[in-house]
């Protein structure tokens, strides 16, 4: 087994996709094959997209 | 035993998952194209131009009609990427909507399920920001706006929502005959005007936003032409969509005009439920075997009409 540190660019990824997950349920992609990150999804759910839509204020 | 077991195999999954995803590999392989977006403060806003014919023409007629001197508006939704918002779809504020000279509150029961609709075929739309209104000369958000965008715009990817405002006083000198910019952030189309603007999480007041114009579709348009079949069905359409992932949406015009067509697919075969919706009527169908026949039942409520329907097939079956 090999071990190495994430470049800059890897950890901010990295970083993203699980803050993206916890926040808004954003699915991280794993390769199939080897389970390593694949990055995430850029679709959006429809639970993120309605609670926006309902919630736009009243405007003046 | 087989707790034991499934708890041990579970825990060995997780420690496989964590070394996985700190594997080394090559740093070409990373992210394939699926890289996680940025959002960095939007620098300028794209529309297509249909979008841009949607929010003049319909801002035109609003103003013919007998509510034309009270406020409306638009959801905008689109795809939003590192440094720009591009338009795709308008969501109009519906018959529906409370409004008054001086405030508008969408319908937005009507505008979640065209947002369903819409994106059964690109996941990727998301909701980026609102256009409004403004009966007078009023240009930019009032400070109304600012406290309830302000909020609002946490929800949006990169805290981040654009905004516009449709005024009435273009120049005289403006022709009608076709768009023109004033400003890098102002559309005027004879006496109509939009103003654009971006409001960013934590900001004091909102930023003038360059526009654009490309060519693309209002995805949303035919939607529009069945606004207020949405509005009547709404709760029970969605909830439908909801309990049946199969369930797929599209707008159909026959000799009454235009309808929503519901299509349920049945389990095992190409047979399928069929629902035509029109803001007074419901209407059911079967395809079996590739024949549509229709269904003598008459129930307003689209949910219940599906579910007594299924029922039906299931008690032949």
């Amino acid at each position: 087994m090999d071990f190495r540190p994430l470049n800059d660019t890897e950890r901010r990824q990295l970083i993203n996709a699980l803050r993206g997950n916890a926040e808004s349920d954003r699915a991280i992609l794993m390769d199939r094959r080897d389970t390593s990150f694949l990055g995430t999804t850029d679709e959006v759910t429809d639970e993120e997209v309605i609670s926006a839509i309902k919630s736009v204020p009243c405007h003046y | 035993m087989k707790l034991q077991a499934l708890v041990s195999s579970m825990s060995q999954l997780l420690q496989d998952f964590q070394r996985s995803l700190l594997r080394p590999r090559p740093p070409t392989a990373a992210m394939r194209g699926v890289a996680p977006v940025d959002y960095g403060p939007l620098q300028r806003i794209l529309l297509t131009d249909g979008v841009g014919r949607t929010l003049f023409e319909e801002y035109a007629s609003h103003r013919e009609e007998t509510r034309g001197d009270e406020e409306t508006g638009w959801v905008l939704l689109g795809l939003r990427e590192a440094h720009e918002a591009v338009v795709l779809a308008t969501l109009p504020a519906g018959a529906e909507r409370d409004a008054g000279i001086a405030h508008v509150r969408f319908n937005s029961e009507a505008q979640a399920l065209a947002s369903r609709i819409i994106r059964q075929t690109d996941r990727r739309l998301t909701i980026l920001g609102v256009v409004h209104t403004h009966p007078g000369t009023l240009r930019h958000p009032s400070d109304g706006d600012l406290r309830g965008d302000g909020q609002w715009v946490r929800q949006l990817r990169g805290s981040e929502g654009v905004f516009g405002i449709g005024t009435a006083d273009g120049p005289e000198t403006s022709s009608a005959l076709f768009a023109y910019q004033p400003r890098p952030h102002v559309q005027c189309l004879g006496e109509l005007r939009f103003s654009w603007y971006a409001l960013r999480e934590g900001e004091s007041a909102y930023r003038p936003l360059p526009v654009e114009w490309t060519l693309g579709p209002d995805l949303a348009r035919s939607l529009h032409s069945i606004w207020t079949t949405l509005e009547a069905h709404a709760e029970r359409l969605d909830r439908l969509y909801r309990q049946q992932t199969g369930l797929r949406f599209e707008v159909v015009v026959d000799e009454w005009g235009p309808g929503l067509l519901l299509t349920l697919p049945l389990a095992g075969s190409s047979d399928a439920v069929r629902v035509l919706v029109r803001r007074k009527e419901v209407r059911y169908y079967v395809v079996q075997g590739g024949a549509l026949l229709e269904v003598d039942l008459r129930d307003e409520y689209v949910d219940r009409g599906v579910y007594l329907l299924l029922a039906e097939l299931a008690a032949r079956a």
